[in-house]
């Protein structure tokens, strides 16, 4: 076991230079650069685009411009500074990741306990009404544009009076200590990305938990139990067992989805988490704030792999990692 | 004891000279305010700092701009120049040296403000060239830059090198920054480092300013917390102090849809909206909602104005030519519904906007130029073409050079909703005259570029306004950089004009902007850009189209926030108050 993480750990290490490549291709190849934007913006002259240019080493080859970003990661751990803010790109990163990690925690935690009985649920009443409602229910959420959900969703609020639409809590609550009061405005806010987010991925969990599920029910050692005498819930006790491993490696590839899957519906919700903070990085051209963040994006992908991969032989002893 | 209370009551009325308040302007105290509460309003991104001068950022300049104050100030409203830090100030008889005497007034820390902040604020950030917000180049004329001296701890001297009839504008928007707070912070071998001063991490106790409000907290992302700074210098007519608002809370809130919702909730006080709101909001307001919408003559420098132009240079030989022509550029304006455009594309929410200072502008807004423009007439329009030569010669209802190849051109236009609107309406117009025209719709970063480089045959582009011409100078004066429509009229290497190249008309152009620049009298500034926007509006370099107004909404408990007859939005974020 422990042979096989270090391995991967190490393997790590190549691809992570190769993404780092990867990764500085594609903002190199997004026209223009972070002094672009300032061109017809009135308070700026063209003096001072051109000092800009020099000052951030924009007017360097950009063969030259990745060596010293990937020196001072390698020598210093430094990942760059972000030129809109002045600061170590790190610590802008690490200041949205709170936020960012609550928000996808609670909605992938809603997501699972919903789609896991649901989809337990139709698996056991297959083609029934039940079944088709709920497939349908989640469809639903599948098949309507996030953002477009949450626009919706907002309108709703607003028309039944509701004053607690965007953000994750009202202006007199930002900042403030945690109270009672500060909690239940936090519910307030909350429930509306925890549903427009959640429900996205919630079909597809609860199909895949369906099938699965499906699978097991009608494989040759569901038989044997019932076979052997074995009271309902036991045998269902067993399958459910197994068909829930798949699900496993599913929730390692969540993992990246937690920091950058739901960028315009956390626009469009007022959500202080990275996705906007990103994606204003991406227009702005701020380089190395885009090439960490893609970067941390593919480092956490290969970690959640890992985790499902250590999870799914822990659980089901019939997998050996080696 | 009767001794001591009556130099008690001595030393504080002392005291009161010597700290010099100063009233502001009726205009903005018109209602019986309450003091206290928290006015909140939205901010569309998060600075990217608190450091005015350490970032190219909007959201910087509107948080900065409640903190820092500058030497003078200028009234938002009827854009005349008003004391600032600077108390008074007299101008040398040969116009090149301004003595500025200071206010004997505190920043927000108790300290005293003095001659060292401002030699310190234009040593390091205005005219520090390695300040990534600097304005050096406003402050370089003739290739010299403008000297300053401490005459004494509450007095300094600017020496210009020559007369600069924009100087109070430019020092307008020149914020002074407290020495005691960042002397010694940062590598004076190394002026790039002032940009790591007063980052969006530091302290906000570290921020001091002379302005209506200082920094409380910061939320990144979600909030700013603004508070009153007891020592602001300006008082209402019954001598109360302002900030009438105890505290200014900016929301940050990217997506408009999410701020209008959150103003219908009621969380914000006022809000700017979009033409494509202002229907529904109306509506509401009709209705009896508590609130009321706005349509205020535009006099912000945004919504930029958007202009057409021709590229004296485009590539193929034949465009040029024909772009060059005057005739040419005044039948294109005749090809253009502003009408329309401002009736379909903005919800008549727009005005045509001079060319391109705003008619709301009476410092320098020319009136004459509303006889000159062209009023749409596809008629008139076709005749010049012919006129020129641009014909359709085979009857297939495209017009065609003079040698009988096809005349059509490229459409350069960012993809943003209104350009692109624009931009289809016009090519539709010009296609019904036989002039055919291909849409290049590309990101607004690589337009510029594009433009800026001069890379283009005709192009849809907008530059904000500003009070000033003089400010302008850079975009419309002949033989500048940004310039982009005749840019080999300007020395690549030198970046000076090459008279050579320019049109008679360009050069007066280019003569006026050099006289607004060295002359001091306001009223013979105001000829030479009157001579300006005259010859624009003649010779249509650039085809100005429309400008969208000033919409906003506003709780109907808000005071101090109002229209004045003539359309024109009057408030102040510390004359607000809840009612």
């Amino acid at each position: 076991m422990w042979s096989f993480i270090t391995r991967r750990l190490l393997i790590m290490i190549p691809m992570m230079f190769f993404i780092s490549i990867i990764s500085f291709t594609i903002t190199e190849l997004q026209p223009g650069d972070f002094a672009t934007q300032f061109l017809n913006n009135p308070r700026v002259s063209p003096e001072q685009i051109i000092q800009l240019r020099e000052k951030l080493g924009l007017d360097k080859p950009a063969t030259e411009r990745y060596l010293i970003w990937i020196k001072g990661i390698v020598t210093k751990g430094d990942f760059g500074y972000s030129f809109a803010y002045k600061r170590p790109v790190g610590e802008l990163i690490w200041e949205r990741m709170g936020w960012t990690v609550t928000i996808a925690l609670i909605t992938i935690l809603f997501q699972w306990l919903i789609s896991i009985p649901v989809g337990i649920y139709s698996a056991l009443h297959p083609y029934s009404a039940g079944d088709y409602t709920l497939t349908t229910i989640g469809f639903l959420g599948m098949s309507i544009p996030n953002f477009f959900y949450a626009l919706i969703l907002m309108w709703v609020a607003l028309k039944f009076g509701s004053t607690s639409v965007g953000g994750i809590f009202s202006a007199e609550y930002i900042g403030a200590p945690w109270s009672i009061a500060k909690f239940a405005d936090l519910l307030k806010h909350i429930w509306l990305p925890l549903i427009v987010i959640g429900t996205e991925g919630l079909a597809s969990l609860m199909r895949i938990m369906r099938g699965n599920m499906l699978d097991v029910v009608g494989s040759p050692f569901v038989n044997s139990l019932k076979a052997r005498g074995l009271k309902d819930g036991v045998v269902k006790k067993h399958a459910i067992k197994n068909a829930i491993n798949p699900m496993v490696s599913i929730a390692g590839m969540q993992l990246p989805d937690i920091f950058s899957g739901t960028i315009i519906t956390a626009i469009v919700l007022n959500l202080p988490t990275m996705g906007p903070f990103f994606y204003t990085a991406l227009l702005n051209h701020d380089q190395y704030l885009v090439m960490t963040f893609l970067m941390f994006i593919a480092f956490i992908t290969q970690i959640g792999n890992l985790l499902s991969d250590i999870a799914l032989a822990s659980l089901d002893p019939r997998i050996r990692i080696n | 004891m009767k001794k001591t209370l009556i130099l008690i009551v001595i030393l504080a009325m002392g005291l009161a000279l010597i700290a010099s308040d100063y009233t502001v302007n009726k205009m903005f105290t018109k209602e019986k305010a309450k003091t206290g509460g928290t006015i909140t309003i939205s901010l569309d991104s998060a600075p990217q700092s608190f450091n005015h001068y350490g970032a190219l950022d909007n959201a910087v300049y509107t948080v900065m701009g409640q903190v820092l104050i500058p030497l003078v100030e200028m009234n938002p409203i009827t854009l005349e120049i008003e004391p600032g830090m600077a108390e008074s100030w007299e101008i040398s008889p040969n116009n090149k040296e301004v003595t500025f005497h200071l206010r004997a007034s505190k920043w927000s820390d108790g300290v005293a403000f003095n001659a060292d902040d401002v030699m310190f604020s234009m040593q390091y950030f205005v005219m520090n060239k390695f300040a990534e917000g600097n304005q050096v180049a406003r402050y370089t004329l003739g290739g010299k830059l403008v000297e300053w001296k401490k005459v004494d701890n509450m007095t300094v001297k600017a020496i210009l090198p020559e007369p600069y009839g924009a100087f109070f504008t430019v020092l307008a928007q020149a914020v002074l920054v407290p020495k005691h707070k960042l002397d010694g912070k940062f590598d004076k071998n190394d002026l790039g480092s002032v940009n790591k001063l007063w980052t969006t991490d530091v302290d906000m106790s570290e921020i001091v300013g002379t302005g209506p409000f200082v920094v409380k907290d910061y939320y990144p992302d979600q909030k700013i917390v603004l508070k009153r700074n007891p020592y602001y210098w300006k008082v209402d007519s019954k001598g109360i102090r302002l900030p009438y608002a105890d505290e200014l809370d900016y929301l940050i809130i990217k997506d408009p849809e999410v701020a209008v919702a959150k103003f219908l909730s009621g969380e914000l006080d006022y809000l700017k909206i979009t033409s494509k709101d202002y229907p529904s909001l109306k509506q509401k307001e009709l209705k009896g909602a508590d609130f009321k919408v706005y349509k205020g003559q535009p006099t912000k420098p945004t919504p930029s104005p958007i202009h057409i132009t021709f590229n004296f240079d485009a590539e193929n030989q034949q465009l040029r030519e024909v772009f060059r022509n005057d005739d040419f550029r005044r039948a294109m304006e005749y090809a253009l519904d502003r009408e329309r455009i401002i009736e379909e594309v903005y919800n008549t929410l727009a005005v045509v906007g001079g060319v391109p200072v705003l008619p709301s502008n009476k410092a320098f807004y020319n009136p004459e130029i509303e006889n000159i423009r062209r009023s749409f007439d596809l008629d008139k329009a076709s005749e010049l073409l012919d006129k020129i030569g641009i014909k359709d010669r085979n009857r297939d209802g495209i017009r065609e050079f003079p040698n009988g190849q096809q005349f059509r051109f490229v459409l350069l236009t960012r993809n943003q909703q209104d350009f692109q609107d624009i931009a289809y309406l016009y090519s539709q117009d010009l296609k019904s005259i036989g002039v055919n025209v291909d849409l290049q719709i590309l990101d607004a970063g690589l337009t510029s570029q594009k433009a800026l480089a001069g890379d283009y045959e005709a192009a849809i582009m907008a530059f904000g306004n500003q009070p000033d011409p003089q400010l302008r100078k850079a975009i419309w004066q002949p033989g500048n950089p940004l310039y982009y429509n005749h840019l080999s009229s300007m020395d690549k290497d030198t970046r000076t004009v090459i008279k050579s190249e320019l049109y008679d008309w360009e050069l007066k152009i280019w003569e006026d902007f050099e006289k607004g620049q060295v002359t001091m009298d306001q009223a013979s500034r105001k000829t030479y850009y009157d001579d300006w926007q005259k010859l624009y509006a003649e010779y249509v370099p650039f085809i100005y189209v429309c400008k969208g107004m000033d919409l906003m909404v506003a709780s109907k408990d808000l005071g101090n926030f109002y229209q004045l007859d003539n359309g024109t939005m009057v408030y102040l974020e510390y004359t607000l108050f809840k009612k």
